[in-house]
């Protein structure tokens, strides 16, 4: 079947069978890979990307579900200049990253949390986070770089 | 120690910018036209004699283009170290419930699938062992036949038996005033790295060499593998590590395994071969950390000096040895914790079972040993009336003293120091007070308990008697003023690139910015063993500084003559080079310079550990030249209605010499704790007649952000004379007392004594499991495991 959607800002269409993962047609049709497989059964939010401004597991969802919506993928976030956005930087800059595999899950989780709550504390960026696993850093520099770029954003905003 | 530039400071990981935006490639990412998939089909039976494997059905599928079985490998794909008792598929003989049995090549999923249905295997049953145990019984089914090849070993399910051998404990146990005799269990725990197994090989075109794209820990031990198997030269076989998706341990035997296959398939069709592992087929398939029985006798006279220990373990190797005759002798040497005692008898059996197999695994032995020596130690301070705390720092290790191996410690010994931080930190002599007065529920009452805990360890840094000791790095000035840097030991998430980056840019004087360290490539470095055992800060961190003193020293030699003088008054000032007339020469016109006058601007230095012995033989020697100490304290609140239990603070010092990379190190401690936190409370590989019963996320729970508390982690920062700039190693070490540390706490919330791990709901409410978990049919052998028979 013929599925369009708008990714990452643009249109796109996939010719694919009824039964295919938005996670394959990001993947294996248009060559999307910063999303990730880790289960393949939603439990681990490797997958993750934003539909519609709500955090999805890919692997989980229809590519039939996507028709006609906003679907942003790890390659759709970035700064103005197209480097990394406020929040990737926080996490480079302490330490959030170690091999690297679900941060891209992650970064998408603390994007939609600030999206709908611009100044979370540490146990909602927990709570936020808590569908996507890591397995190496324990999550507190992950939790670090959210709050520090909620805060950023929220002392830019009080000087706009 | 002087100022430093870079070193201690905040820094960049080398690699974080590409993986946080999402570009960074993982072997799951690789795209290469022609490419094919390629699946292993897997045994259903724990153990079985293949009476028959014909792949010839398997080749007439339409889009399968090749099959492979272990007769495609010279000496069917024998491999293994200590022990050589692998295969790349198995061979005659299946020893566990997903052991490959064949590969297949693909164009197509579809195809893949059709394929392996097609392939006729008839294996017969044999008894299956499940208790290590129960192996070691003379009439248990024999699994590993003769492992060593030692026609003078008995044979039998023993793999191996490790001792240490200090004085007489029953004779001192018999005169302490207080003494403990109890039993205690670890269970198997899954790696769960979020990225699963895979490989990626790409032939030479005329067919005559391959290029294997592995995320595996020890590339030079994989091509060793290939090169061996394959039947092919050394320069005709290249590994190279992409991106690598988590580790911790796992990504060894099972990754030689994948890498033999897909190298196997891609000669036989001449394209790229690709295979990655479903989530249910990496854990049915890989290996895990060992399960262990301990019992432990402690002894202590009314004081609180401890007298003497005799410590009894036995290890479930499961179907292979992998490495885990090193991780037994590491249990062997680490069982008795970090303390001092007048007598002490270790000793460690390690079987061959059918519950799976077990290896590597971050604190490899030490994690296991730890979760009980810790508890033995915690109950021996509650006989005595004593604070646990104080217990620790009585008996604990410290500079001067010979261990129970007997070794002379230096003067880097700082466990007292960590325990009076984590003291300090976590206001233990409070909490200890408050915590044991009745809350609002009053003790007896269902309701909420805290309780505070404290564990110790000690932790011998790299390989210790294991196997000889070193590491090389190189260095190469490029045409554009930028510097490559290589390391044998690899990065697996671990920052070490990061590290080795900061150390050469310290020793340099360069901009860490200037300094490129590609991808681990057999090509391109030099084999320095493999990356395990927190190895890498140590032996990687002092090759990279060797290479660059080297380098250095050519660079003040070019500085010097460019500037007129010699090198000993060449000073440096940031990147430039100064002389007796205090005109600065930038590092680009000295390397010019150096150039003109023929210099050639590379370097290789090698650094071989610090001498270090054991004797098999008498339980005596020096295991590891210098040890890492920590103390980590939990505080727990227990629901005295339900069992659960919820980690609500925690606390780390750690004596790790000086910090190199700070929020990498911290990343560390920290992701340790979390690993440790699973072990204490939620993970739990089980073996059900050979068959693990939780194959995915939904079953095998990993600690999520919501079940790890916020951690205070503190660097006890006394320089390591033998390390790089002063440096310790910290990859294992933060998470193995994490367990300890929570179970005692437990105990202290609510009088529940947790000797078998995890302190899951029943075994925390009710001191026992509910049931007999699982059953073996309900096992959900999956993904390309097939009927066979």
């Amino acid at each position: 079947m013929n599925i369009n959607f708008i990714l990452n800002g643009k249109p796109v269409w996939a010719d694919v069978p009824a039964d295919t993962t938005l996670l394959s047609v990001l993947r294996d049709q248009l060559g999307l890979t910063g999303t990730k497989e880790g289960c393949g059964i939603g439990e681990c939010g490797a997958c993750s990307v934003l539909l519609d401004n709500r955090l999805v597991n890919s692997c989980l969802t229809l590519a039939a579900q996507a028709g006609g919506r906003q679907v942003v993928t790890i390659e759709g976030v970035c700064g103005p200049d197209g480097g990394p956005s406020d929040l990737q930087q926080a996490f480079i800059q302490f330490g959030a990253v170690q091999c690297g595999f679900c941060i891209p899950g992650m970064v998408l989780a603390g994007e939609a949390l600030l999206a709908l709550n611009p100044q979370p504390n540490r146990v909602e960026i927990r709570e936020a986070i808590a569908g996507n696993l890591c397995r190496c850093t324990g999550y507190q520099q992950i939790v670090d770089a959210i709050q520090a770029t909620a805060g950023s954003r929220q002392e830019k905003n009080q000087h706009v | 120690m002087s100022e430093t530039q870079f070193i201690g400071k905040p820094a960049t990981r080398v690699d974080a910018l590409e993986k946080v935006m999402g570009t960074a490639k993982y072997i799951g990412d690789y795209r290469l036209p022609g490419m094919l998939v390629a699946r292993t089909l897997r045994s259903t039976l724990p153990h079985a004699r293949i009476l028959e494997v014909d792949v010839s059905a398997a080749l007439k599928v339409p889009g399968v283009l090749a099959a492979i079985t272990c007769d495609d490998f010279i000496d069917y794909g024998r491999f293994g170290f200590p022990v050589a008792d692998m295969f790349m598929l198995a061979h005659q003989r299946v020893r566990y419930a997903g052991d490959g049995i064949a590969a297949i090549a693909a164009e197509n999923e579809a195809a893949l699938e059709a394929g392996l249905a097609a392939i006729r295997v008839v294996l017969e049953e044999l008894p299956g062992v499940f208790d290590p145990k129960a192996a070691l019984d003379p009439a248990a089914p024999v699994i590993g036949e003769n492992p060593w090849d030692a026609p003078d070993l008995p044979r039998g399910n023993l793999l191996v038996q490790y001792t240490v051998r200090k004085g007489d404990p029953e004779d001192e146990l018999a005169r302490c005033a207080v003494t403990l005799d109890e039993d205690y269990s670890t269970m198997h725990q899954e790696h769960a790295y979020i990225e699963t197994e895979g490989a990626l090989a790409v032939p030479w075109p005329d067919h005559t060499g391959v290029v294997v794209y592995a995320p595996c820990q020890s590339p030079f031990i994989n091509r060793s593998n290939l090169v061996r198997t394959l039947g092919l030269g050394e320069e005709n076989v290249r590994v190279i590590q992409p991106q690598v998706g988590g580790a911790f341990g796992g990504k060894d035997d099972l990754m030689y395994q994948i890498s033999g296959q897909v190298a196997k398939l891609a000669l036989l069709t001449g394209r790229p071969v690709r295979m990655i592992l479903a989530r249910e087929e990496s854990v049915i398939a890989s290996y895990k950390r060992d399960a262990m029985q301990l019992n432990i006798r402690l002894g202590a006279d009314l004081s609180g000096k401890l007298r003497a220990s005799k410590i009894h373990g036995v290890v479930d190797s499961g179907a292979y040895a992998s490495i885990t005759p090193f991780t037994a002798w590491r249990s062997s040497i680490h069982a008795m914790g970090p303390y001092r005692y007048d007598a002490c008898h270790v000793d460690i059996d390690v079987a061959y079972t059918n519950n799976g197999y077990s290896g590597a695994f971050r604190g490899f032995g030490n994690t296991e040993v730890c979760a009980a020596i810790e508890q033995a130690i915690d109950e021996l301070a509650f006989r005595l009336n004593q604070d646990p705390i104080d217990l620790r720092l009585m008996n604990c290790l410290r500079p001067g003293d010979t261990t129970p191996h007997g070794q002379l410690l230096g003067d880097d010994v700082s466990l007292a120091e960590c325990l009076e931080q984590v003291r300090r930190l976590s206001d233990w002599d409070r909490k200890r007070v408050d915590f044991s007065r009745p809350g609002p529920d009053g003790a007896t009452q269902p309701g909420l308990r805290k309780g505070i805990g404290a564990a110790a360890v000690f932790h011998g840094m790299s390989l210790g008697a294991e196997g000889s000791d070193f590491a090389v790095g190189t260095l190469a000035i490029n045409d554009d003023y930028s510097l490559t840097l290589t390391s044998g030991l690899t990065d697996y998430g671990t920052g070490s690139r990061t590290v080795f980056t900061l150390i050469a840019a310290e020793t340099l004087g360069l901009k860490p910015e200037r300094i490129h360290m590609p991808r681990p490539d057999t090509d391109l470095a030099i084999d320095s063993g493999p990356t395990v055992a927190s190895r890498s800060t140590i032996l990687g961190g002092n090759a990279t500084r060797e290479t660059a003193l080297r380098l250095d020293g050519l660079l003040t030699q070019a500085a010097a003559s460019l500037l007129g003088c010699q090198a000993a008054a060449v000073v440096r000032h940031g990147e430039e080079y100064i002389g007796p007339a205090e005109e600065p020469v930038s590092f680009e016109l000295v390397v010019d310079h150096a150039r003109k006058i023929g210099l050639t601007l590379t370097s290789r230095g090698r650094w071989n550990s610090p001498e270090n012995h054991w004797s098999f033989e008498n339980g005596q020697g020096k295991p590891y030249f210098a040890y890492h100490f920590g103390a980590q304290v939990a505080e727990v609140q227990v629901d005295t209605g339900t069992g659960k239990v919820d980690v609500t603070g925690f606390w780390a010092a750690h004596n790790t010499g000086t910090i190199i990379f700070p929020q990498g190190a911290y990343g560390q401690l920290y992701g340790g704790i979390a690993q440790g936190l699973g072990y204490a409370l939620m993970e739990r590989v089980d073996f059900d007649n050979g068959y693990i019963q939780a194959t995915n996320f939904d079953e095998y729970l990993i600690p999520t952000a919501l079940d790890v508390p916020e951690i205070v982690g503190a660097f006890v920062e006394k320089p390591f004379s033998a390390g790089p700039y002063g440096a310790k190693n910290l990859g294992e070490p933060g998470m193995v007392p994490a367990a300890p540390a929570i179970l005692n706490a437990i105990f202290h919330a609510c009088g529940q004594r947790v000797r078998h791990l995890p302190a899951n709901l029943e075994r925390v409410l009710l001191g026992k499991d509910l049931r007999k978990e699982g059953s073996s049919t309900a096992c959900k052998l999956g993904l390309g495991l097939r009927e066979t028979g």
